[in-house]
């Protein structure tokens, strides 16, 4: 399985992952092999939603998904976030509406809110998206000030 | 974690000769992985090889205007946004958008969820309560088997070795509704569930229990006493009185006999109104 140019895409850049063990997940790839720290690793389990990227735009669980399975494919990280459709919209609706204590669970429902704004849409009805990120956990619990920036998000546009 | 060497055949035929090469135990099916790696990860399989399914030329789903085919590696996310699914097929549509979220959803599969044959799948009851066909490809052939025969226990499925799922078919749109229990509603599993079909071409309702071990049943004794579309009060009393003293609604770390006993009149009320509302709307 090594030795053959297998690539992905991340944040725009090409990364071989000729190196890549077939059981390697992709959080630890972008954590330890590209040092990219942003995606933060929760429960492991695809409960908690703090290791959410994207791969070609649409939202996956880093910590379930094997690099090797995403050959070839564009991966976006928290990192690559203000580049992504949405992206630039939810920081700043992060940011205004104060919604985040400790921040560890911030990176995953960033990512998770922009790729859910490019699937859906601005359309997409306030419950529905507040819904959707229900599989994103937030420890400190402070929901009131993530589901004001979905709000301030969704009416900002991409 | 015991480390694992990956293939991704770029054929069937080939994915089938993988696998049946291999000792049982030893190879395992990856399709979108979601329970697969949480198995890995805790030891509770340690094969050596994975055949991955993602090069196949199953990501499909057709629709002839009777039967629905749904490829056993589409992600569940890519079935849920199928236009006319929620009309066509709602205990379906409401199953697939119970599985965890959205993220999960773009991973996991319709196949993956009958080869692992988990109790707590939301699609199980409903595949029995549909009546769903299991198409299969292995060394010998290809067959299908009803979803009621090709399940078989916690883990445990008709397939023999070298077989592969390579699609799902439901014979018809159904009225149907898709109830569930869980302590926290978004990335939990079910503690229990109900499903609910009321078939136009037979009309017999089909009822179905999840949630409980050791897998999801069909329970007839629950869907004979509902007399047609629109049952009567009565006969849905009848059916949830029945449905009650199913033996599968046992304790386990999920949940209490006591809880399931008690829960599961309700489930079913609501789901089979729910789905006669349904009938009655389609009618």
């Amino acid at each position: 399985m090594t030795g053959d140019g297998a690539r992905i895409t991340v944040n725009g850049r090409t990364a071989p992952i000729t190196e890549v063990p077939g059981d390697e997940r992709l959080l630890d790839t972008v954590r330890w092999r590209l040092g990219l720290k942003g995606t933060k690793e929760g429960c492991r389990t695809g409960e908690c939603g703090a290791c959410t990227v994207l791969i070609d735009g649409q939202t996956a669980l880093s910590c379930l998904t094997l690099t090797r399975e995403i050959e070839g494919r564009a991966v976006t990280t928290i990192e690559g976030i203000p580049d992504a459709p949405f992206g630039r919209a939810v920081l700043d609706a992060f940011a205004e509406a104060g919604a985040f204590q400790c921040g560890y669970c911030t990176p995953g429902f960033v990512v998770a809110l922009a790729g859910l704004l490019r699937e859906e849409g601005r359309s997409a009805p306030l419950r529905q998206l507040l819904e959707e990120l229900g599989a994103n956990l937030c420890r400190c619990t402070g929901y009131a000030a993530i589901a004001r920036a979905v709000e301030l998000a969704r009416a900002r546009g991409p | 974690m015991a480390s694992f060497h990956v293939s991704a055949p770029p054929t069937a035929e080939e994915a089938v000769r993988e696998l049946a090469s291999g000792a049982p135990g030893e190879v395992a099916v990856l399709a979108g992985g979601t329970d697969l790696l949480l198995d890995l990860d805790e030891g509770r399989a340690r094969p050596a090889r994975l055949v991955s399914l993602r090069n196949l030329p199953w990501r499909t789903v057709v629709w002839d205007g009777a039967e629905l085919v749904v490829g056993s590696t589409l992600p569940l996310r890519a079935l849920e946004t199928v236009a006319g699914l929620g009309e066509r097929h709602p205990a379906l549509f409401e199953a697939v958008r119970a599985v965890g979220g959205v993220a999960l959803r773009h991973r996991a599969t319709l196949g993956g969820n009958l080869g692992r044959s988990a109790p707590a799948s939301d699609l199980l009851p409903v595949l029995l309560a549909l009546d769903a066909e299991v198409d299969l490809v292995g060394p010998g052939g290809a067959r299908s088997l009803p979803v009621d025969r090709f399940l078989r226990a916690s883990r445990e499925t008709a397939l023999g070795r070298g077989e592969l799922i390579r699609a799902v078919r439901l014979p018809e749109p159904r009225p149907s509704a898709y109830l569930w229990q869980r302590v926290r509603p978004a990335n939990d599993i079910s503690q229990l569930s109900v499903a609910a079909a009321y078939s136009p071409s037979d009309r017999r309702w089909r009822v179905a229990l999840g949630g409980v071990p050791p897998r999801p049943v069909l329970v007839p004794e629950a869907s004979t006493p509902l007399d047609g579309p629109a049952p009567s009060p009565a006969a849905v009393a009848a059916g949830a009185r029945r449905i009650a003293e199913h033996p599968a609604l046992v304790s386990d770390r999920r949940a209490s006999d006591e809880y399931r006993r008690g829960l599961v009149g309700v489930l079913y009320t609501r789901c089979v109104r729910a789905a006669a509302r349904r009938a009655g709307a389609a009618a």
